[in-house]
């Protein structure tokens, strides 16, 4: 599982927003350019991400396989027609270059999740989307991170539970219903406690931020992203 | 003294923050259902993860529901291995089965504007098993219609292919729909918020 890895690269000391530039822009300029010619140039570019943030293209290979193994299928099952003449190459082709677009774009995710921790993301959102609605995605984004282990606690807990009393041999609709209500009820109510403790902790619109600030080599990358962004243009 | 601390912090009202903390949690439950599935007779997994957007639409209403699947989309893109088999990133949202992850936010929304009938949700003791039941089914189109043409560009296959490959998916679904619709007509006390 790949995930926040802290560390002394060059990736991992850049700002949020000048990655989460290039992430957009990079899939701008993989989509909307022409797709053959401009692929080993871009698939250099995510391999020379991936190094800058430290990691090794087997790594992010390795990673995303289940994605890997479904975008393969496209160029097999593009090709095979249900009668004749049964395998139809050039439309195997068109798939492949097709899903070859997509990898490039995993490998600088993949980058960008291992050298990002979550909460500078969360500052970057919060900064960038202006207004109320930017604060509730920034803590939302942060509290829900927070809630994820302890919501998949009380599923475990609940489904070790209906084990236990022998919920296996129940139908699949008793069994689902049951395992569903109650993660609901119990996520419902942990609702209920958090919004309870962020007014007792006078949760408010103008709340204390980490810190974000542009060194010289952010203004790099972000020209960067400006630049793959207006690519097709070209 | 007092008078100083409320010149200088904005609080937000309580209604807000109980419709983020229940936006929050649904949430995290949808990315701990997208892991989650029980095994059926023969090993075939059944999958919960069309369990978050139903209920984030149902509990929530249109708003603070879609604004719930909003949240988990971005917390995967922050990069939470949230998305299925654990992957996270804008790769996975970019990706085949994109599209399906996009759609989540519109079919929260819209599962949650046919089921109350407005912007602001009622209790679900309230609602119609009707107006759930359209709901359901509005908000599963919008997922297929925003989540296959995305997978057959994504694939470079044509949009019947795709439609056809994804099908078998669409039988799992709708025994899903029938089992929410069970638990919200069959008056669960559980899911009564006060």
């Amino acid at each position: 599982m790949l995930t926040y890895t802290p560390g002394e690269t060059l990736a991992h000391r850049l700002d949020p927003r000048g990655k989460l530039a290039v992430q957009f822009s990079f899939a701008i300029a993989i989509f909307a350019g022409p797709a053959v010619p401009w692929l080993p140039a871009m698939l250099a570019l995510a391999v020379g991400c991936l190094l800058l943030a430290g990691l090794s293209v087997w790594r992010a290979l390795r990673t995303y396989w289940v994605v890997l193994l479904v975008l393969s299928l496209g160029p097999v099952l593009g090709a095979v027609t249900l009668g004749p003449p049964w395998i139809q190459p050039e439309r195997g082709l068109d798939s492949l270059r097709s899903v070859a677009r997509v990898v490039p774009v995993l490998f600088v995710s993949a980058a960008f999740v291992h050298s990002t921790p979550v909460r500078e993301t969360r500052a970057a959102i919060q900064r960038t989307v202006p207004g109320r609605f930017g604060q509730l995605l920034g803590v939302g984004v942060a509290l829900t991170f927070r809630f994820i282990p302890v919501v998949r606690e009380d599923l475990r807990r609940i489904r070790e539970a209906v084990l236990a009393r022998g919920g296996e041999r129940r139908p699949l609709r008793d069994r689902a219903g049951r395992i569903t209500t109650l993660a609901l009820a119990r996520s419902m109510a942990r609702a209920d406690r958090l919004s309870v403790a962020l007014q007792a902790r006078c949760f408010a619109w103008n709340p204390t931020l980490p810190r974000l600030s542009f060194a010289p080599v952010d203004y790099a990358v972000l020209a960067l992203a400006a630049g793959l962004a207006l690519s097709p243009l070209l | 003294m007092s008078q100083e601390y409320s010149d200088s912090v904005d609080l937000v009202n309580a209604g807000t923050v109980a419709y983020l903390s229940g936006a929050v949690l649904i949430a995290a439950l949808t990315a701990v259902l997208a892991q989650f599935s029980i095994d059926l007779p023969g090993g075939v997994p059944f999958s919960f993860q069309p369990f978050g957007v139903f209920f984030a639409g149902i509990l929530l209403g249109p708003i603070w529901g879609g604004f719930s699947m909003l949240l988990y989309l971005l917390v995967g893109i922050a990069g939470a291995p949230v998305f299925s088999n654990g992957t996270a990133g804008v790769g996975i949202v970019l990706g085949p089965t994109g599209g399906f992850l996009i759609s989540y936010v519109f079919a929260a929304a819209a599962i949650g504007l046919v089921a109350h009938r407005s912007l602001a949700p009622v209790s679900v003791d309230d609602l119609p098993a009707v107006g759930v039941t359209a709901g359901l089914v509005v908000g599963s189109a919008i997922i297929y219609a925003i989540g296959v043409p995305w997978f057959a560009e994504v694939q470079g296959w044509t949009l019947p292919r795709a439609a056809g490959f994804m099908a078998p998916f669409a039988v799992g679904d709708a025994i899903k729909i029938a089992i929410t619709v069970g638990i919200v007509a069959g008056g669960n006390e559980l899911l009564e918020r006060p």
